[in-house]
């Protein structure tokens, strides 16, 4: 077994993670993280100015694609959450997408509800509630839950739910539900273009905000703890199962609000969207950008859509091929993603709370007694 | 009467079908720790290599003895190139070999376009009992899959190359110290894994047609089933993919198709939430 070092490496970066920022730098930064400015916050804030001004440079059509890229990228947010932060592996992912685009497109089609103010909230509630049901039965119970056994879980309740809208009339069986009026507020309709893309990126970097707050508090030091060493978690008193399954039902709170999103955006539902092909598709965009960086998960979804885009007019049937050996080399080579050639691991690993000598290191929130 | 008859065989021959298709995945799984997501699509490679004989002029039965040959070989050089890395890790080894098999199934559906290609019958017609009439490939399928059944048994429970694999699964270290070459077994086991599966698809694709995703469809069915029965020994799959091929293919004659197939699926994750070791727990033959 020669070359489990380099697998092991994807999964735990050695015990001293979970110390914080009291961590020795034990691998050196890939570059200047040492010399006192940071990388992250520079290519955050890039990717953040191409993205604001991405609308005037672009064609109308253009414009319609990369919104599609940034809802796919919230949704590609909700993965990293539970397999880079959390080490849950959610093959899954897809079904809290694809269920609240079917709930909000019932809504419209039945119920005739297209206020804004009422399908996100839905939208992002169908995800949770999906969510903690699905992570409540998966994670919770006497006995610790398996890794595998979680994600095949997950990957099962994708591909029933699949089965079941390609079956199931009332949800249009195999051509999904068509033809979805517009979001509107009021009287004003969101149309596709740069209003749409707008919104859909302030919500995105709002999550992106919320999520990097999460990641970098206390809680957020519990997690890397849960995903580089779970029993020693469990062994300092932390549930290490009900913060798994917390940080679950963020993820498909996330997913459910991509999920609407997209539904509106592209004006109808499909079951590919809740089933295997969108669920791997996001693992695709988080593993190639880079898992356990927020920002990681946005540029492999930036990146990924982008060359099949640009790609599909050409060479349609080689992409995939492409994809696949380009995932595999990633896999193999550089586990933790494109990122990783301008982040450290220090920097990727990050600080926790409060800085340093401001205040002392408190116990967790979440802790359990 | 005889539509009873007609509907255990229809019953039997697909469980008969699932059972094959695990036989690989459930070696692999039991005897090396990974789950192989690559397993559908040398399925899929075995099928494919049935058709090129076909194609070609060859008998299909030819194409048939080929197909474990050809994919065990190309599932031996897979792993000693790439799967060895991931053995530490069971997570990464399933990305790794999800995009494996995301390579395959495109390269497949790269030659062969997105067309369904038929594979006539090798054993052509049909055996009539009475007023029954059941189709002869489907009987040989189950034969076939009672022959390799019970050959994959006594090979791991009899032979010295099964008593090295059971070695190197309970104890690796203990077996390399005995002088056993674990990369090697490894690498055999892998590759009998894939000719398992490359068969599977040779003898499968005359029923089900030729077509690139013909290898998922197996594959959740093919890990539930594992899961079901039990990793860590031979029989334990056999039995999940018993079970799992049965209920699949018994319920749609009780209820709706679409109730009927999701719930396999809910029934499976539900009965291995609560029985994690499976049906059979244990770890050998």
């Amino acid at each position: 077994m020669g070359g489990a070092r380099e697998a092991v490496a994807r999964i735990g970066e050695g015990p001293d993670v979970v110390t914080g920022e009291g961590a020795p730098a034990a691998s050196a930064p890939a570059g200047r993280t040492s010399a006192g400015w940071k990388v992250l916050p520079i290519v955050e804030g890039l990717v953040l100015l191409i993205a604001l001004v991405l609308p005037w440079v672009l064609q109308d059509y253009l414009t319609v694609f990369a919104t599609r890229v940034v809802i796919l990228a919230l949704f590609a947010l909700s993965f990293d959450l539970v397999w880079g932060y959390a080490g849950i592996m959610s093959f899954g992912q897809a079904l809290f997408f694809g269920a609240a685009g079917y709930g909000v497109a019932l809504m419209a089609r039945d119920l005739n509800v297209t206020s804004i103010l009422l399908i996100l909230p839905a939208g992002t509630l169908i995800g949770l509630t999906a969510a903690l049901l699905l992570g409540g039965f998966l994670l919770l119970g006497r006995y610790p839950s398996s890794v595998i056994f979680v994600s095949l879980g997950t990957l099962t309740g994708s591909y029933a739910a699949d089965r079941l809208a390609r079956g199931w009339y009332y949800l249009g069986g195999q051509n999904g539900i068509p033809s979805i009026p517009p979001l509107t507020l009021g009287s004003y309709e969101f149309e596709e273009g740069p209003v749409y893309y707008y919104m859909v990126l302030g919500i995105l970097v709002v999550t992106y905000l919320l999520c990097r707050f999460l990641v970098r508090s206390q809680f957020g030091l519990a997690l890397a703890g849960l995903r580089e060493n779970e029993q020693r978690i469990a062994f300092f008193g932390y549930k290490a199962q009900h913060l798994k399954a917390i940080v679950f039902a963020i993820g498909g709170t996330i997913a459910g609000l991509a999920g609407s999103l997209y539904a509106f955006h592209e004006g109808f539902v499909w079951p590919n969207m809740l089933g295997v092909v969108f669920s791997t598709q996001v693992v695709l965009y988080v593993l190639f950008g880079g898992s356990g960086t927020l920002i990681g998960a946005v540029i492999g979804t930036v990146i990924i859509e982008g060359v099949s885009f640009w790609l599909s007019d050409n060479y349609r049937d080689v992409w995939p091929i492409i994809l696949g050996v380009l995932l595999l080399l990633v896999i193999m080579f550089r586990p933790l993603g494109l990122i990783s050639f301008v982040l450290g691991e220090r920097e990727r690993v990050g600080s926790f709370g409060k800085e340093p000598g401001k205040a002392p290191k408190k116990e967790a929130g979440n802790a359990a007694p | 009467m005889a539509s009873t008859f007609a509907a255990v065989f229809e019953i039997v021959s697909f469980g008969a079908i699932i059972v094959l298709v695990v036989l690989g995945l459930g070696i692999i799984a039991s005897m090396m720790g990974i789950f192989n997501f690559a397993q559908g699509e040398f399925v899929l490679l075995g099928a494919y290599v049935t058709y090129l004989a076909y194609a070609h002029g060859a008998p299909v039965w030819a194409g048939m003895v080929a197909a474990p040959v050809v994919v065990g070989a190309i599932g031996f050089v897979l792993e000693a190139l790439i799967i060895r890395r991931f053995y530490a890790a069971p997570i990464v080894a399933m990305l790794g070999t999800y995009a494996l098999g995301l390579i395959i199934r495109e390269s497949v559906r790269g030659l062969i376009g997105g067309f369904y290609l038929t594979v006539p019958e090798p054993i052509g017609g049909s055996i009539d009992l009475g007023s029954v009439h059941i189709s002869a490939w489907r009987f040989t399928i189950i034969v076939i899959t009672l022959l390799v059944m019970g050959g994959c048994y006594l090979l791991l429970s009899r032979t010295s190359f099964g008593l090295r694999v059971r070695a190197t699964l309970e104890n690796p270290a203990l077996a390399r110290a005995s002088g056993i070459s674990t990369p090697l077994i490894y690498g055999a086991t892998f590759a009998f894994g894939a000719a398992l599966a490359g068969l599977a698809g040779a003898l499968i694709v005359p029923v089900f047609s030729l077509f690139a995703d013909l290898g998922i469809r197996f594959l959740i069915q093919g890990f539930v089933a594992v899961m079901v029965g039990g990793v860590g020994s031979f029989i334990g799959p056999v039995a999940g993919a018993g079970v799992i091929g049965t209920l699949s293919a018994a319920l749609p004659w009780v209820m709706s198709p679409v109730v009927a197939d999701v719930l396999v699926f809910v029934l499976a994750i539900a009965f291995i939430k609560f029985r994690p070791q499976g049906l059979i727990s244990g770890k050998g033959v």
